[in-house]
């Protein structure tokens, strides 16, 4: 997996954290200034904290979970069939065998193609089969997917 | 998708099985390996009927069949060609194959008599209207004797044709579909059209405006059954319909999933069944059905057999397994179109309809649907009367005959949900046809399901506390491409588990295995599910709530105590050597089984605290019914080792990768 994925997943839960952060610090000023009646005497206080406690948490996601997560994920094809882990707190290990797939997805979205890495999903027939690669080097994506494709048309049953 | 042998592939020890090589130059639409693969196999099997006792072309091929039993069917197409009519056989590869076989097996069966079975005149006649009548007999009795009866039917006329899949003429529905669509919109028009007479003082515009649209459904239905057409191509059914704005709707029959007929009550009483074609679309889940309401009983058996077949031939699997060319003309199981009957439900067990809590309703559901049609029809007249005669009524009589209708409904619960049980699972046959399972119920309604055996890779058995109690389970069926949709997958209704199995055994094959219980750590877990949120609730009721909340959430948490415990011990997985089995639940305990091939995947999840006792969800992965299911809190190491143990080549390459 590229070491680049960090970057991508760094830069979204930045994003998030900044937008989110963002909104609270409105309904914290919309609560202590505006002046309205209804919030109670104790919210308004508290209010300016809680922007502050969540960026704060934000941050730190931002700089932990990614690198955690670069650990903790792997994939490996082996003997025609794609091995899995994900996760960081929580994981999963997830086995397909390349001859009950039934499609494979390559998609970049715009952050992917600013770090150059990719994501693969592959698709068998239960939606609970599905499995995606996040993170992969861009040209590795490309060339995987093609010969998943290939080889998942050579070596396909019913697929069911 | 020819040139796939040296790509770099990353395992260095995988081998490509041969067959997958066989296609570069089959035609695409049936490119897959199986369909090189299915054919030769069916050659195998067939070889054993006598083929000296028939002179028919497709008979003389069967002396080949068993040297070429192992190479793939396209060796057989030559003689197809050759044959006298020769329609469909280009864009079709694998269906002259099929046919041909299928020809020697009937050619032997018919003992000599088929030459006079020749295939123009077969083809001629299976194109008269009478050929639907003919269907039913197919005792082999029937086919030595009376030849011409068997050239007649549909079968009769496609055995001897080396190419079988000649396109029908265009079909109409049932005359009597002009009686039954008027009537259908009529009766739920009828309340408000009585409400407006009776509201209107039948005066005459009332009338005449019900009499004219009474002669609109009329003409309408007319005008229906003139312009819907049906016909059955080669490789596809053809719908057509309507005056103004014309529909055309082509199924190809690779597609079709499954012919379900269907007859309400007056369907029956005018002898008539709809036909609906399930079939997949080209997205997954998306399904593009066709519906022919309705057509004789016997046309709607005739085109359920019909497009069943020769989706069997167009996916080159009309061979030996499929019971429509064995069971049929061999006479076993009566030797007509009931097929092998595997079950039909006693009387007693409509009687189990009281422990299922969706019938025990029932009485809520109509009185809720009656208010309704109040409500549409009288709307605030009736309201307005009602409240007036609550505000005149007194008090005491009120209370007295509303808890008189509560103890009423309450008591007729368990006998509403056995008649409402029984009239939706009257004379529920299980029964095994063509290679599918059929499941018919009904009293009214009359249902009939067809379920193809080779998409069928599991069951499942469900049952509630309830039915636990008296031994009760219900038994569905995992299938492909149907998706979760409940209804159409119950093979067998409410039933003693013991009997059920047997049944499961006889249409299916069981699973013999036992479950494997799971770590005692789950048993800590399903009662911290069961009982944690309710405890928490009884602390906030406690702070806040007013004594009765207190009161409420302890009994809740209470009763998490017995239902976590009888989730652990339902908990559990197994492998007999053929079948995965996982169980789980308590309220609603189910008991997946599914071949081993259906395994496509295998998924564990494991959360922090999972981790901390060694446990891991291990789902399932299956393509069909719910798409996976879960073993949960099993102990990884374990599991792992039962995932092994069933795939052995999925599981073996990653064990040595270090798992933490």
């Amino acid at each position: 997996m590229s070491g680049r994925a960090v970057g991508v997943w760094t830069v979204r839960l930045l994003m998030g954290g900044v937008f989110v952060t963002l909104m609270l610090s409105a309904a914290a000023w919309a609560v202590t200034s505006l002046g309205w009646g209804w919030p109670s005497p104790w919210v308004r206080e508290y209010a300016p904290f809680v922007p502050l406690v969540y960026g704060t948490y934000a941050l730190a996601r931002a700089a932990i979970v990614p690198s955690w997560r670069y650990r903790v994920h792997r994939w490996e094809i082996a003997e025609d069939v794609i091995y899995t882990r994900a996760g960081w707190v929580s994981r999963t290990w997830q086995l397909v065998p390349v001859n009950r797939l039934q499609t494979v997805d390559h998609t970049q979205g715009w952050l992917e193609r600013l770090f150059g890495v990719a994501t693969l999903e592959v698709q068998t027939a239960s939606y609970a089969g599905s499995s995606t690669i996040e993170g992969l080097d861009a040209e590795e994506a490309r060339g995987l997917s093609e010969e998943l494709a290939v080889r998942a048309g050579a070596l396909r049953d019913d697929a069911t | 998708m020819g040139d796939h042998e040296e790509h770099g592939w990353v395992a260095p020890g995988s081998t490509p099985s041969p067959h997958a090589f066989h296609d570069p130059d089959v035609p695409s639409s049936s490119a897959t390996p199986e369909d090189a693969v299915r054919p030769g196999a069916g050659g195998g099997v067939t070889e054993d009927p006598a083929p000296d006792m028939s002179p028919e072309p497709g008979a003389r091929d069967a002396p080949d069949a068993p040297t070429t039993s192992g190479t793939p069917g396209t060796s057989h197409a030559p003689d197809a060609s050759d044959a006298p009519t020769d329609s469909g056989s280009p864009d079709v590869p694998s269906a002259p194959d099929a046919a041909e076989l299928s020809g020697a097996r009937d050619a032997s069966n018919a003992t000599g008599t088929s030459d006079a079975l020749d295939a123009p005149g077969a083809r001629l006649a299976s194109d008269t209207p009478d050929a639907a009548g003919a269907t039913g007999a197919r005792d082999v009795s029937d086919a030595c004797e009376e030849t011409a009866e068997g050239a007649r039917d549909w079968w009769g006329g496609e055995h001897p044709a080396p190419t079988a899949l000649v396109s029908e003429r265009e079909r109409r529905l049932s005359p009597r579909s002009m009686v039954v669509g008027p009537v259908n919109q009529l009766r739920s028009l009828l309340l408000p059209i009585l409400f407006g007479l009776v509201v209107g003082g039948f005066n005459p515009w009332v009338l005449g405006a019900t009499g004219a649209g009474i002669v609109a459904l009329l003409v309408n239905g007319f005008v229906t059954w003139r312009t819907t057409r049906y016909e059955v191509g080669e490789d596809r059914l053809e719908i057509r319909k309507g005056l103004v704005r014309r529909s055309r709707r082509t199924i190809p029959l690779e597609r079709v999933r499954g012919v379900d007929v269907t007859s309400t009550l007056l369907h029956r009483i005018l002898g008539v069944a709809v036909v609906r074609i399930e079939a997949a679309a080209g997205s997954a889940g998306a399904t593009e059905d066709g519906k022919l309401d309705a057509v004789d009983i016997a046309e709607a058996e005739r085109l359920r057999r019909v497009l069943l077949h020769r989706r069997e031939v167009l996916t080159g699997r009309a061979s030996a397994d499929t019971p429509d060319d064995a069971s049929a003309p061999s006479g076993e199981g009566g030797g007509t179109d009931e097929g092998i009957v595997h079950f039909a439900v006693p009387r007693s067990w409509y009687l189990y309809g009281a422990l299922s809590l969706g019938y025990l309703l029932t009485p809520f559901a109509v009185l809720a649907t009656l208010f309704g049609a109040v409500q549409q029809t009288a709307g605030e007249w009736a309201t307005d009367a009602f409240i007036d005669w609550v505000r005149d009524s007194d008090r005491s009589g009120l209370v007295m005959f509303a808890v008189a209708g509560v103890v009423i409904i309450v008591l007729l619960m368990p006998v509403f949900a056995v008649v409402s049980y029984a009239i939706t699972h009257w004379g529920f046959t299980l029964r095994e046809r063509d290679g599918s399972l059929v499941a018919e119920r009904g009293l009214f309604t009359r249902r009939s399901v067809t379920l193809e055996k080779r998409r069928i890779r599991g069951y499942e058995l469900a049952d509630n506390p309830l039915e636990r109690l008296r031994g009760a389970v219900r038994l569905r069926a995992i299938v492909t491409g149907l998706g979760d949709a409940a209804g159409r997958s119950v093979l067998l209704p409410i039933g003693p588990r013991g009997e059920v199995e047997a049944v499961v055994d006889r249409a299916l094959g069981r699973y013999t295995g036992t479950l494997r219980r799971h770590p005692r750590a789950a048993l800590v877990r399903r009662l911290l599910r069961s009982v944690g949120p309710p405890a928490l609730a009884v602390a906030v009721a406690v702070a806040f709530g007013p004594a009765w909340t207190v009161v409420l959430t302890l009994t809740l948490t209470v009763a998490g105590v017995p239902l976590g415990v009888d989730r652990y011990r339902s908990l559990g997985h197994g492998y007999d050597g053929e079948r995965v089995s996982v169980r789980s639940g308590s309220i609603s305990r189910s008991q997946a089984t599914v071949e081993r091939s259906a395994v496509i995947g295998w998924t564990w999840s494991q959360t922090l605290f999972q981790r901390r006792s060694g446990l891991a969800d291990l789902q399932v992965t299956v393509g069909a019914g719910a798409g996976g299911y879960t073993a949960q809190d099993a102990s990884l190491g374990a599991s792992v080792a039962f995932a092994a143990d069933v795939t052995p080549d999925m599981v073996r390459p990653f064990l040595v990768d270090p798992r933490p």
